[in-house]
């Protein structure tokens, strides 16, 4: 029975030895906007890094499927050529691989063979100039002395070229100034137009909620101590705004 | 096998009967001669490195073994056999031949006993050449071969030169020398590709003396051969000096590499770079030491030094010691070394592409050496070095 969405079920998750997901259910339905909100430490990353396989993150319990694909029997790469995509709150450097490089395997990974190479560098042109990048992008190293903002775009570059079915932006926002997160949401926006992103879910992982006023999000989550503690709708994301977090975490005291 | 006679006393015969008429008898038996007399300084073999390089000779030297292929294709400089430019080029010869350090060390006095298989290549004065000169040694089967190639660039001159070297099945021993002389304002860039059978041992001793505001680029791939020994030494005597070494090395198998560089900064406002990129897969054993020496005169120096290692499986091994002499006070000198294995979340970065494990390794592995790849000229070299680097690659 494959049912769509990306499905997780009770899942729990330590580092080190440590629990830090303490049973997460959450679904994302394909073209859907989720947005996961929570102070610093709720387990908003390891939710982040235990869907996509980090090694250092190991799943103790529950499930994780995407459009009925068991996602936690895959190696990393199989989880992303499922249709899984994760923007990285700090992507790795790797110096001596240019991102025209880097972006060609990748695509050719996830989407074998469905692009000539000129089909594909147009392809990169168009994303990047929706992302503000300039062409020179393409012959640098991975990453490497990158600045902040560079590294965000960079990442959603990726998105828009790999056009996952499910994606999970973790703090994409956080360092970018008012220009590139408003180049960043009108990326994400384009592709959510797009025939190929049009179906895709989006996990939103965030903070603030600066990136929800251009993104509008279909659901809000709060995480607090490695659980899901509210889930409502974009109001939530308001009183958050207004409130801090204090408010919940005295009402999710006063129910426990 | 003990040998029944002195090594030495073999050579010094062997080197009497030697054909070759580049050098009087008398000169190549002083230069045996500082053959024994030197000691190379290199560590002794120890738990990961098992060659005592002290005590290494050739076993075999019949006459003068191997040969040269030269590519030119611009009249206005002379790319010549170094045998042909001793008759033709004497004077110009002159200017560089034997004129560095390369015959004060072991292995480069060695090559100067048995020189005679060689290049010259000369720049005139402001002749700018953009085709690079090709210089390829290849080595029978078996042979000691003692290849040696001269460089004189004149005032403003501008040239690539490429040397490749090839061949060496069944255990040759390969002992070479570079020199290069350039004068003010001349631009250099030389590159070694030795692509050696995995029998062979390789010792390669290279040493420039750049003129005033001259530059040189000196690239350095070491690829095959069970032994790889190289050397490569710049003294810096004048001022407005931009110095580059580069090298790179990926002992596999059983592969011992052992490199050497040293930028001698004797005058000042003078700038070297020195970059070296090094991996090791299965049994492979390197060693790098990088000498930058500054000395007390030498005020306004820039030197950097950059080396970095990448260890592939648990049994290889590389050492890497960066050495920074300074004896002036008003100049800038950077050391920086790592050593380490693939990086983790590289890999996972990769993998969270949709690239697969295996792949992306080699992806980073490949990529690691690119900033040294890129100092190689033309894009023909650099692709066959990382051909020849992805091929190791497990």
């Amino acid at each position: 029975m494959s049912e769509p969405g990306l499905r997780i079920a009770d899942l729990h998750c330590s580092v080190a030895g440590k629990e830090i997901l303490k049973g997460i259910d959450l679904i994302v339905e394909p073209g859907k906007v989720h947005a996961l909100m929570g102070p610093n430490g709720s387990g908003k990353s390891t939710l982040a890094f235990s869907l996509t396989g980090h090694p250092q993150y190991a799943v103790t319990r529950g499930s994780v499927h995407l459009d009925g694909v068991d996602v936690l029997a895959l190696p990393p790469d199989k989880r992303a050529r499922a249709g899984l995509f994760l923007s990285f709150q700090y992507p790795a450097a790797i110096p001596g691989i240019k991102v025209a490089n880097f972006l060609h395997a990748a695509r050719q990974a996830v989407r074998p063979g469905d692009l000539a190479p000129a089909k594909f560098r147009a392809l990169l042109m168009e994303k990047m100039e929706v992302l503000g990048m300039d062409p020179s992008f393409m012959g640098r190293y991975l990453n490497d002395g990158f600045s902040g903002g560079e590294k965000k775009r960079l990442e959603m570059l990726q998105l828009a070229v790999l056009a996952p079915k499910y994606a999970v932006l973790d703090e994409t926002d956080s360092g970018l100034d008012v220009d590139a997160l408003k180049d960043v949401c009108d990326s994400v926006k384009t592709l959510r137009a797009s025939d190929e992103g049009r179906a895709a879910g989006f996990l939103i992982i965030t903070h603030y909620p600066r990136i929800l006023q251009y993104i509008t999000p279909d659901v809000v989550h709060v995480m607090i101590d490695g659980r899901i503690v509210k889930t409502g709708g974009h109001d939530l994301a308001n009183r958050i705004e207004n409130e801090g977090y204090d408010t919940i975490r005295e009402e999710i005291g006063a129910i426990a | 096998m003990p040998s029944a006679i002195a090594p030495g006393e073999d050579l010094r015969e062997r080197l009497a009967a030697f054909d070759g008429d580049l050098l009087a008898p008398d000169v190549r038996s002083r230069a045996l001669d500082r053959f024994f007399a030197t000691r190379t300084g290199r560590e002794r073999p120890g738990r990961y490195w098992k060659t005592d390089l002290e005590s290494i000779v050739p076993e075999t030297v019949a006459g003068v073994a191997g040969s040269v292929r030269i590519e030119n294709a611009n009249a206005r400089l002379v790319a010549c056999d170094l045998a042909a430019a001793a008759r033709l080029h004497a004077p110009l010869l002159a200017r560089a031949f034997g004129t560095t350090a390369a015959g004060t060390t072991k292995f480069g006095a060695l090559a100067a006993a048995f020189a005679q298989l060689g290049a010259f290549v000369y720049v005139p004065a402001d002749v700018a050449s953009d085709e690079p000169v090709v210089i390829t040694y290849d080595v029978p089967a078996g042979a000691s071969v003692f290849p040696y190639t001269v460089v004189l660039a004149e005032r403003g001159a501008r040239a690539t030169v490429i040397e490749r070297c090839t061949g060496g099945d069944g255990a040759a021993f390969v002992c070479g020398a570079t020199e290069i002389v350039t004068e003010e304002h001349a631009e250099l860039v030389y590159a070694s590709c030795q692509e050696l059978s995995t029998g062979a041992r390789v010792f390669a001793t290279r040493a420039a003396r750049p003129g005033n505001n001259a530059k040189i680029s000196w690239a350095c791939a070491e690829l095959g051969s069970a032994l790889a020994v190289t050397d490569i030494s710049v003294a810096i005597e004048r001022p407005g000096v931009e110095v580059r070494i580069t090298a790179l090395f990926f002992p596999q198998g059983s592969q011992h590499v052992d490199v050497v560089s040293t930028v001698d900064h004797l005058v000042g406002d003078s700038n070297s770079e020195t970059l070296v990129k090094s991996a090791a897969v299965d049994r492979g054993q390197a060693r790098f030491l990088g000498n930058i020496r500054i000395a007390r005169n030498a005020q306004g120096t820039n030197a950097n030094l950059r080396d970095d290692a990448l260890l592939l499986s648990t049994k290889a091994h590389i050492d890497s010691v960066p050495a920074l002499e300074i004896a002036a006070n008003d100049v800038k000198a950077y050391h920086g070394a790592t050593v380490g294995a693939l990086d983790g979340e590289q890999i996972f970065y990769m993998e969270s592409r949709g690239i697969e494990r295996n792949a992306a390794e080699r992806m980073i592995a490949l990529g690691f050496f690119e900033p040294a790849i890129a100092h190689f000229p033309t894009n023909a070299l650099r692709d066959e070095i990382r051909s020849a680097l992805q091929a190791k690659l497990p």
